[in-house]
């Protein structure tokens, strides 16, 4: 009888007891999770960069989190639109800190958003990793402790266009491009450069179109007028597109070099399909079948297993913010944002285009530049970067001279 | 650096026939949105969202079918979807609010062209997309030592083609006629009986066609993209304006201002291009308030 009533009261305790494990919060579930914020835009145009910025961060952060997450806690991110808009990105950036409670903010794609938001991380002492805004201000005239940049900007664009056109035989030069801040700014960062290392280099015209522009048919064949050896492009994504076409129908590809900053890239080839023209030279940070090394083969299989389409440029940019910040996380022991930023200062990741540094002194990420031709192949329905030169980093990074004088020190 | 190129009459000439050819785009959409203004006395905004629809649309039955085929089906079947929608807008919507004031019904077709993008980016999603040219017309011919694509002569003989053909509805057709003095006194066509409703929707209908038109002629010139409604239609009501709101001739008129303006302008003083079609507004509107030609409003 005794030993019954032992018997039934042990496994009322073992009930009580798996009850409780299973009940109790701290039992079996982890700390709360680290926040992230992503500011970008997500209507409009844009989205065919951003699309992909936000998806391989996800990605990448999924891998961290089936692996148990960073210090025993899971990353989490949630994402505000701030449709190309500057006043959106800053009240977004503000509602995300205060209402969400983010540790670490990331974005966005409109360099005058990202200027207003990297004010905003500055005073709130907020870490802000910036993935496509170009503009060369964010890491230097304006740089801070705060802000990091994980993309290319106008002046290594400028630097790497300069290095790579420098070599091939061109003297009478022709500029062209979108009548906005980043055409100019691209155009002025790859002529400056080249009559730098080339100072034989005439600019014997220029043509300035408003941004949107539908048909760039007749500044085409006004250019091709005027013969120079070669031409310039200084143009945002949809203009390219449209310079791309145009210079095929007019037979312009054919007749007159052309540059075009990123006109190497998926995002640009692939609407193209078959229909974009070859030899037309460009340079991109990202390809997804270039470098063929297993690491990068793997992440563009990764992302095609997840999404059923090739990585572009924006993939690079988000996925390798999410591994700076996974690894600054580790590495910093805990979520505090002074340390975080001690700690990604100079830090190194095995990225899929190799090893990137994040340079300690203006928080610029070291990113290689590949310089390539248009090409036919018949492995894909559209053209790809053929005969790639590798522009190192060291080669594209602003001088730190350049940048203390920017920044008035 | 250079200020004026070097360019002899072959430029010039190759230059002209690229601005005729981008002007006869324009006028194509123009006189669609025109049409809409003179009979309907709606200022439709959501012209451009149509526009942009004929592109997408144009880009979807191109990849239908193999080889250049599938543009010339898509030539013919994306203004017919454009009607469709426009057809439909019409009789849920517009024929409820032609008695509204003008200020009303801006803003409903401006709520409307941001409902049609947001659509277009749901099923198109938002990546660039780019049509290409039917085999026939790709490449360029050379004329006196200079080149122009095919296509663009192309777009001059359909913008001729369409002029005509809208020529001969106004004036030769009942249902022209009927939209014509329909512009002048809606009240009195009613009063003989005529259905005043179906008259409406039909030169809607008509006009919207015009404008999915423009967008599948457009589509293998430019990248196929979220925003090209906007920056056109702009560009449109610029045009009718200064051609006189409501007449179709005017909007030919200003469409060939804009496009020889602006593929002059290029080849003379390329760094302030974008100026010039903006500028040859001002005069005209500074010459002649009301457009041009005869405005019916």
């Amino acid at each position: 009888m005794k030993r019954i009533v032992t018997m039934k009261g042990l496994a009322l305790l073992a009930v009580l007891l798996a009850a409780f494990l299973f009940f109790h919060p701290s039992g079996v579930k982890a700390q709360a999770p680290i926040k992230v914020g992503i500011i970008d835009t997500y209507t409009g145009p844009p989205t065919a960069y951003t699309y992909d910025v936000r998806d391989a961060f996800k990605l990448a952060i999924d891998e961290v989190n089936t692996k148990g997450g960073v210090l025993g806690r899971k990353i989490e991110f949630t994402t505000r639109d701030d449709k190309f808009k500057v006043d959106l990105a800053l009240s977004m950036a503000k509602e995300l800190v205060m209402n969400e409670k983010v540790d670490i903010l990331m974005g966005t794609i409109n360099s005058a958003g990202t200027l207003a938001v990297s004010e905003f991380c500055k005073v709130e002492k907020i870490p802000f990793l910036v993935t496509f805004s170009k503009s060369d201000k964010i890491t230097g005239e304006k740089g801070h402790r705060y802000v990091f940049s994980i993309t290319e900007n106008t002046v290594m664009i400028g630097k790497a266009a300069a290095a790579g056109l420098s070599k091939r035989p061109f003297l009478k030069y022709w500029i062209a491009g979108d009548d906005y801040e980043y055409g100019h700014a691209l155009a002025d960062g790859v002529w400056g450069n080249l009559k730098k290392i080339k100072p034989k280099v005439e600019l014997i015209g220029q043509s300035w179109w408003k941004v949107g522009e539908p048909d760039l048919t007749p500044y085409l064949t006004a250019i091709s007028a005027a013969k120079p050896d070669a031409v310039i492009f200084a143009t945002g994504a949809a203009s390219m597109v449209n310079a791309m076409k145009v210079a095929k129908a007019t037979g312009f590809a054919e007749k007159i070099p052309m540059f075009i900053h990123t006109a190497t890239e998926l995002a640009t080839l692939a609407p193209l399909g078959p229909e974009a023209p070859e030899k037309i030279i460009g340079t991109s940070n990202y390809h997804f079948y270039y470098p063929a090394t297993p690491k990068n083969k793997a992440f563009a299989k990764a992302f095609r297993d997840a999404y059923g389409r090739y990585p572009k440029v924006g993939a690079l940019y988000g996925y390798l913010t999410a591994q700076f910040i996974a690894k600054a996380l580790e590495k910093a022991g805990k979520m505090d944002r002074e340390k975080f930023i001690d700690v990604l200062e100079g830090m190194k990741i095995d990225s899929p285009v190799g090893e990137v540094e994040m340079r300690a002194y203006d928080h610029q990420a070291m990113l290689p530049m590949f310089m390539a031709v248009t090409k036919k192949v018949p492995t894909y329905s559209f053209l790809i970067a053929s005969d790639i030169v590798t522009i190192p980093a060291k080669e594209v990074m602003p001088g730190i001279e350049e940048i203390k004088k920017a920044r008035g020190q | 650096m250079g200020f004026l190129p070097t360019f002899g009459p072959a430029e010039l000439l190759s230059q002209l026939i690229v601005g005729l050819s981008r002007a006869m785009i324009l006028f194509v959409v123009c006189a669609g949105l025109s049409f809409v203004l003179g009979v309907l006395r709606v200022p439709n905004i959501a012209h451009g969202s149509l526009y942009m629809i004929g592109a997408f649309a144009t880009y979807s039955f191109s990849k239908s079918l193999t080889g250049s085929a599938g543009f010339w089906l898509a030539l013919l079947l994306a203004p017919l979807v454009v009607a469709f929608i426009s057809l439909v807008a019409e009789r849920a919507l517009f024929r409820h609010l032609y008695q509204r004031e003008h200020l009303m019904l801006l803003l409903f077709t401006f709520a409307l062209a941001l409902i049609l993008g947001d659509l277009v980016k749901i099923v198109w999603g938002a990546e660039y997309r780019s049509v290409a040219a039917p085999d026939l017309l790709k490449g360029s011919i050379s004329m006196l030592g200079s080149s122009f694509p095919r296509y663009n002569l192309f777009l001059i003989f359909i913008g001729l083609l369409v002029a005509i053909a809208l020529w001969l509805f106004v004036n030769k057709t009942k249902m022209g006629k009927i939209s014509r003095a329909a512009a002048v006194d809606r009240d009195m066509v009613g009063l003989l009986g005529i259905n005043v409703s179906w008259v409406f929707a039909g030169a809607f209908v008509i006009g919207c066609c015009l404008a999915g038109l423009g967008g599948a002629l457009v589509a293998p010139t430019v990248s196929i993209t979220l925003g090209m409604d906007h920056t056109l239609i702009i560009e449109a009501f610029l045009i009718v304006t200064i051609g006189g709101l409501g007449n179709m001739w005017g909007a030919l008129a200003g469409s060939l201002i804009f496009g020889v303006t602006q593929s002059l302008g290029v080849l003379f003083f390329p760094q302030f291009a974008i100026v010039f079609p903006y500028a040859a507004v001002v005069i005209v509107l500074l010459l002649r308030p009301k457009g041009l030609l005869k405005s019916v409003w």
